[in-house]
């Protein structure tokens, strides 16, 4: 007891708070700062033990051993630290719903099935609690969206700390979400798919139409946003779990010549092999799950990234759905390393390869010299349940790491404090 | 052929007769048409197990007046010569849900019971609406007699014994008032009341009946002196179930499965019930434990449809329960009568009643002895039912009521031919002409003698028209039972143009007209020269006998016995955390024997004949436990017709033989907590069990276990509109009330003098659990996220002198940590759920931490069935907060253990205790650990080693029924496969 308070007494001190404020967003990064001295886990080769980063104006400089630091470099000594990209997560509604119960709360269901043009950045609510949360858990960039109807609307790469949406917005439009119909009732599948079909098609005669030579065609909002698809510089991620709908997915997606990025996956492992062939990527959601058939067993769902993996299937993990759940996304990962997949793929599932399949590998992801310099400083893997992050820099900005949960924590620490302990 | 038409016409008419009440008023004619027949050259099954050969058989006035191999047929008897075929007894359908168009009202009338769903007055005998539909569709099955039991309600009143034949209620029911009958479905629909639910329904019925209790001695002490007594109310539902107590009249329940049969044998034996149990078809799943009971059956055949395969989809969607159940169901009534169960057979439970003898051909197929089949369609009924001595054999001086047949009844495809009931004969279907064979035409002049050939299925008929030597098709053939149509082209004949006939068909003659293409109209004649081809059918190919091994439960990874206890297991090399004194051990063995911990500590001696497992570079945790799950609740996880239900009990409705139950081994579940759901202020009384799957439910309960109550506050209690309370003010006033209410009832008792003569007080359980909990007997287990809601329960406790046990999920607990330890209250918290509704807020991911450094006793909980197959890594993400790793696996073991009552079995690894206990795969509160082996009372319930050759075994025996479905005719089996595994029992928050 003695001991663990002595312990918590210097963890106190250091996330002691910049302020006596709430969750504050840090300023742009102002003079270069290394961290020296840590083992970097690059993750795009080996781990650099004693090695240093630096970071300049929000980019990583440079990586490595002897690197010279630039004069008024700030240093952070991370002797005995680990040095990480920060993590990603693949698909939330992270900053678009704060209290599931209330459905004001929430910016997800647009009214109809076919809402290709609604664009998540817009409505990413700084303020929501869940966000700093996210963000001293280690996650860098979240793909937040809607999730109503078929096309659910365009999703955004936001960055988890800032003041407005504008600032917060690494990427948008990510990707197209499309939620693939239930195929087990013929009939609201036929009338489903013919839904998606029919904006599908829509949107090419609209594209058609817009470039034809002295086009006069009047801007159709919900097809002009699907152009990008078209054409494939934006994927779409669809939403699918059940292997008829995988199936079904896989071949549309090549009928429209789409790029598509399959989320969820559950069954995927049954058409590990087709996937590999159509060069088709998943996003993993849940890891830790339930088997959806009795028989199948009690790990169906946390063997899944292993038996991707040995197929030779490009995936991530995309942690859960929900906002106050971001902060699992490790935990998903880990749940993978104990059956079996190895404890480097699970990292690199919520970092690099996330950030492969969601085209924003060329900013985050890795510690490479000109990406962004979002990197946290922890004590240990960040897949292990015990593990503390103790500093996140978000494109070279550090972080105020005392969010919601930290902040009741301190308080109500004060009150027992007070009560004579 | 005439004479059988005769014999037709007679019935008709006396029927009319015989179908009124005997005391009614004669209205036109009387009726003394005589009703003597003789069957004679019969095989006459007089009984289970007794068969005259070439017997005659003759009745008078609906009794038989003889039976026998040497009978003289009466001079004015009318001869039925049988030719060879069957007679067998009249069936008898124990449990048949019509006749009835009452429904339950909303509201009680008259002095029944308060509670409308107790109708113990209402008598199918004063009810009854004959259905002659409903009536004839048993009688194409052979019955003859049907005990007629009432549809609506948890008691839903007495049943009655009708003949299945016309007329009106006073001439058809021949016995009044055969047996309660009593059903735990809930009531459907949007209005409901109390009860919501089986654990609802259950409880109502056991209040009811003490209330049934009650009111005899009540009633008893008044009227022997009204001296200072209160005049007990008049209650016609209480008044006729006290009497039906005390004449031990039979109470039928229905049981909707296996472990509802042995539950439901355990509360009838609560009140010494008279009790036949409706059974649901999945007996044989637990066969010795229900045979033990030696309760009669009612088995329904209600055999599952054969489920889709074609697509590999489809069946990947079956789960090996599904398909075991396909292919054992029919083995059901086999398997029941081979176990010495006294059993009735129903149509109940079958949609479509024509099915039934065809399944009880299936059941005869799949093992079920013709003795015991018939016995149990016949003489078990009728013994049952007080009907014997006239109703279930054949014999001198018993009611005429019989079934003939021309082949065994119990093969197939026999159908009945002849059903007749009290000397009366039934049409079983309407008699059909068939028009198929060939046919000589004669007309007057020979205009056109052709010949007509019949063939193929009604209403696809064809006719060849042949003339000499040359034949066409007709163009038109139509048959409705009475006239054929046929129309042709006759050129090619001979005949100019179109030619129509039509012909009334009787027998093997045809009387017709004809008109020819110039408009000509001849009478014609035609005779059968050939009859239609009998019936054509595939000789049946002989299908594949499996032999699938009982497992319990049975289904995927069931177990064929349960895990044997070895005398002594020795464990070496492991990192041992044993919670207990000697905190972990590195390097460690561990000694058990015979389901107990013998010894802790470094190179333990093995006795001889140990068991010895090397776990190098593993390490062993106690069995986890649960403090707070939803799982393995049957019909609701919450009573919500009442804001107090502090009667009911999980542990009436618990079943664990669910797939979850294997799941939680695998993550090293040993025990738990299943709770009531949170939608009242005092819900329902929690169980406490270990995972020992495969045992029955009763064995799974830990009975020396603290026995709870769950409470719940905030948001979930205060959102049904038209229920008190509202509020949180109002909630802890009705709370308050009952505590209150549960002194008086105290009060009542200590004043209560057994010999005064006085009338008792009223037992009420609803009261009793509370007063439990006012008096330290019960724990309090209390539902609640905001810490202001803590605080005023706590005060509320210590204002009745009791401490609350633990406060659910408290999300909020860590701004009362110093209030919830003084008090005593252990929080039962989550890890990292927070923001899913309003009062979840403020949930933190420090929320244990703190609280543990407070010096709370603390625990995690799940909630949530899935969240509880991984606990170990609930208690590691909090290590990241700086609680350490002792207390850590203590929120998972010995912390709940304590608040749960169990800590004295389990919940450390310490000599004495129950060997209940985990090998993980390395440090047990790493993210990258899995559990390698789960025993309990030192025994293995769960190895991954094992696991992978049960997986193989599943694969195979899933394998095996799904070859063996496709064997079936494609057009028997489904479209589509709808049936899924379990979900999993969602969270209550």
């Amino acid at each position: 007891m003695r001991i663990q308070n002595i312990m918590i007494a210097l963890l106190s001190v250091f996330f002691l708070p910049l302020s006596g404020k709430a969750h504050t967003p840090a300023p742009p990064q102002q003079q270069p700062i290394a961290l020296v001295g840590g083992t970097v886990h690059t993750l795009s080769g080996e781990a650099i033990t004693g090695g240093t980063v630096l970071l300049i104006d929000g980019k990583i400089e440079a990586v490595g051993l002897n690197i010279e630091l630039p004069a008024g470099t700030q240093v952070i000594d991370t002797r005995g630290k680990h040095v990480y990209p920060t993590l990603i997560l693949g698909r939330t509604t992270l900053g678009l719903t704060e209290i599931g119960a209330v459905p004001v709360t929430s910016d997800l269901n647009e009214v109809g099935n076919i809402n290709p043009n609604i664009r998540a950045e817009a409505a990413f609510h700084p303020e929501s609690s869940h966000i700093p949360v996210a963000a001293v858990n280690g996650i860098g960039v979240a793909v937040t969206g809607p999730t109503g109807g078929i096309i659910s609307g365009l999703t955004a790469a936001m960055l988890t700390d800032g003041w407005t949406w504008e600032q917060m917005t690494l990427k948008a439009p990510l990707g197209l979400s499309i939620n693939w119909p239930n195929m087990a009732d013929a009939s609201a599948r036929d009338q489903a798919l013919k839904e998606l079909n029919d904006a599908f098609d829509s949107a090419r005669r609209y594209m058609l139409a817009r470039k034809a030579a002295g086009s006069n065609q009047a801007i159709d909002i919900r097809w002009e946003a699907m152009m990008p698809v078209l054409e494939s510089k934006l994927p779409v991620m669809v939403n699918a779990s059940e292997l008829r709908q995988i199936q079904a997915a896989m071949a549309w997606a090549e009928k429209q010549n789409v790029k598509m990025i399959l989320v969820g996956g559950r069954d995927a492992a049954y058409v590990a092999d087709q996937l590999k062939a159509k060069n088709i990527p998943v996003m993993i959601t849940p890891v830790i799950g339930a088997p959806s058939r009795q028989w199948e067993g009690y790990d169906f769902s946390y063997s899944l990234p292993l038996k991707l993996h040995e197929a030779g299937v490009k995936f991530s993990i995309a942690g859960e759905g929900s906002a106050a759940g971001a902060t699992r996304l490790s935990k998903h990962a880990a749940s993978a390393v104990a059956f079996g997949l190895p404890a480097e793929e699970a990292l690199k599932a919520i970092t690099i390869y996330a950030a492969e399949i969601l085209g924003i590998d060329d900013q985050v992801g890795t510690i490479e010299a000109g990406k962004d310099a979002s990197i946290m400083i922890t004590n240990g893997n960040p897949l292990e349940l015990s593990t503390q992050i103790e500093q996140v820099f978000i494109q070279g900005r550090k972080i105020d790491m005392t969010d919601k949960h930290r902040e009741l924590y301190e308080k109500y620490l004060e009150k027992h404090r007070q009560a004579g302990e | 052929m005439q004479l059988k038409r005769l014999f037709f016409l007679t019935i008709l008419m006396t029927l009319s007769a015989l179908a009124i009440s005997q005391t009614a008023r004669v209205v036109g004619l009387r009726d003394n048409t005589p009703a003597v027949f003789a069957f004679t050259g019969a095989r006459i099954v007089t009984e289970p197990g007794k068969v005259l050969e070439n017997a005659t058989l003759v009745i008078r006035d609906g009794i038989i007046e003889d039976i026998g191999t040497r009978v003289s047929i009466p001079a004015d008897a009318a001869i039925i010569d049988l030719n060879g075929k069957l007679i067998y007894p009249g069936f008898i359908d124990l449990y048949a849900v019509w006749g009835q168009n009452d429904t339950v009202q909303t509201a009680p009338s008259g002095t029944a019971y308060w509670n409308p769903q107790v109708r113990s007055d209402f008598s199918m005998a004063s009810a009854m609406k004959p259905s002659e539909r409903d009536a004839a569709a048993l009688r194409s099955q052979g019955f003859v007699a049907a005990n007629l039991v009432p549809a609506h309600g948890i008691f839903r009143g007495t049943g009655a014994v009708a003949l299945l034949g016309e007329g009106d209620p006073t001439r058809l029911i021949i016995k009044s008032e055969t047996a309660q009958v009593i059903n735990f479905m809930p009531p459907r629909g949007p209005s409901r009341g109390y009860p919501t639910s089986v654990m609802g329904a259950i409880s109502l019925m056991r209040q009811t009946l003490i209330d049934a209790q009650w009111y005899r001695e009540a009633h008893t002490a008044y009227s022997r002196s009204p001296q200072g007594k209160q005049r007990p109310e008049t209650n016609k539902s209480l008044d006729v179930l006290s009497k039906a107590l005390a004449a031990r009249t039979p109470f039928i329940i229905e049981a909707t499965d296996e472990n509802y049969f042995i539950k439901t044998n355990e509360i009838a034996q609560e009140f010494g019930l008279n009790l036949w149990i409706r059974g649901s078809g999945t007996e044989y799943r637990r066969l010795d434990a229900i045979a033990a009971t030696k309760v009669p059956v009612i088995v329904p055949l209600n055999f599952p449809a054969t489920p889709a395969v074609d697509a590999p989809e489809d069946a990947m969607n079956l789960s090996l329960e599904v398909l075991r159940h396909w292919y054992l169901a029919p083995q059901n009534p086999a398997r029941l009568a081979a176990a010495g169960i006294s059993m009735a057979l129903t149509t109940d439970g079958l949609r479509d009643k024509s099915e039934f003898l065809k399944n009880l051909q299936k059941a005869v197929k799949n093992g079920l002895d013709e003795q015991a089949a018939l016995a149990a369609l016949t003489t078990n009924p009728a013994q049952l039912l007080g009907i014997q001595n006239k109703y279930g054999t054949l014999a001198k001086g018993k009611s005429a009521s019989f079934v003939i047949t021309s082949k065994n009844i119990f093969e197939e495809p026999t159908s009945v031919e002849q059903i007749w009931i009290d000397g009366k004969q039934y049409e079983v279907k309407p008699q059909r002409e068939d028009p198929r064979g060939n046919w000589t035409v004669t007309t007057p002049g020979q205009l056109f003698n052709v010949q007509f050939s019949i063939s193929g299925e009604s209403p696809r008929l064809t006719a060849d028209v042949k003339l000499g030597e040359k034949s066409i098709r007709s163009q038109t053939v139509r048959f409705d039972n009475h006239r054929l149509i046929i129309a042709f082209v006759g050129d090619s004949l001979g005949i100019t143009g179109n030619i129509r006939l039509s012909a009334n068909l009787a027998g093997d003659e045809l009387l017709g007209v004809a008109e020819t293409a110039a408009g000509s109209i001849y009478s014609w004649t035609g005779l059968r020269s050939e009859a239609p081809n009998a019936e054509r059918r595939q000789p049946e190919t002989p299908k594949t006998v499996l032999t699938l091994e009982d497992r319990f439960p049975s289904m995927e990874y069931g177990v064929a016995r349960i895990p044997e206890q070895p005398r002594n297991v020795l464990i070496q090399n492991a990192t041992i955390w044993t919670q207990g004194l000697h905190g972990r051990i590195d390097n460690g063995d561990l000694l058990i024997s015979q389901g107990k911990v013998v010894r802790v500590g470094h190179e333990l001696v093995a006795p001889s004949g140990s068991i010895i497992i090397d776990a190098t570079g593993k390490h062993i945790t106690p069995g986890l436990i649960d403090p707070h799950m939803h799982s393995s609740i049957g019909g609701g996880v919450n009573e919500t017709g009442d804001a107090i239900t502090s009667e009911t009990r999980i542990s009436d409705v618990f079943n664990a033989d669910e797939i979850w139950t294997y799941r939680l081994l695998a993550g090293g579940m040993t025990a738990g907590t299943l709770f009531h759901g949170s939608a009242n202020p005092i819900g329902g009384q929690n169980t406490i069990i270990k995972m020992r799957w495969g045992s029955l439910p009763s064995q799974m309960i830990i009975e020396d276990a603290k026995p709870g109550l769950k409470f719940a506050l905030g948001e979930n209690v205060k959102r049904s509109p038209n229920r008190y309370p509202n509020t949180r003010l109002g909630t802890e006033q009705i709370i308050k009330d009952a505590f209150l209410a549960a002194l008086e009832y105290d009060r009542q008792w200590k004043n209560y003098n057994p010999r005064s003569g006085n009338i008792p007080p009223r037992r009420d359980l609803q009261l009793e659990s509370i007063l439990e909990v006012l008096q330290g007997k019960r724990a309090a287990h209390v539902h609640a996220y905001r810490a202001d809601e803590m605080l005023m329960m706590m005060r509320l406790a210590e204002e009745f002198g009791f401490r609350v046990a633990s406060f659910e999920h408290a999300i909020e607990g860590y701004k009362v940590a110093d209030e919830l330890r003084e008090h005593g209250a252990v929080p039962i918290v989550w890890t990292d759920w927070s923001s899913f509704k309003v009062e979840a807020a403020d949930g933190i991911q420090h929320n244990a931490a703190l609280l543990n450094r407070a010096g709370v006793t603390t625990t995690l909980h799940s909630d949530n069935t899935q969240l509880s197959t991984r606990m170990n890594w609930e208690a590691g993400k909090t290590l990241a907060q700086g609680v350490s790793e002792e207390d850590a696996l203590n929120f998972i073991t010995l912390n709940p253990a304590k608040v749960l009552g169990i800590d004295h079995r389990v919940g450390s690894i310490e000599p004495g205790k129950d060997a209940d206990f985990v090998i993980w795969s390395g440090h047990p509160l790493s993210g990258f650990t899995h559990a390698e082996q789960t025993w309990i009372d030192g025994r293995k319930y769960f190895d991954r080693e094992t696991d992978q050759q049960l997986r193989d075994q599943v694969q195979h025996e899933r394998a095996v029924l799904i070859q063996r479905i496709l064997e079936e005719p494609a057009e028997s089996r489904q479209q589509a496969a709808p049936t899924r595994g379990r979900r999993p029992m969602e969270d209550e928050q």
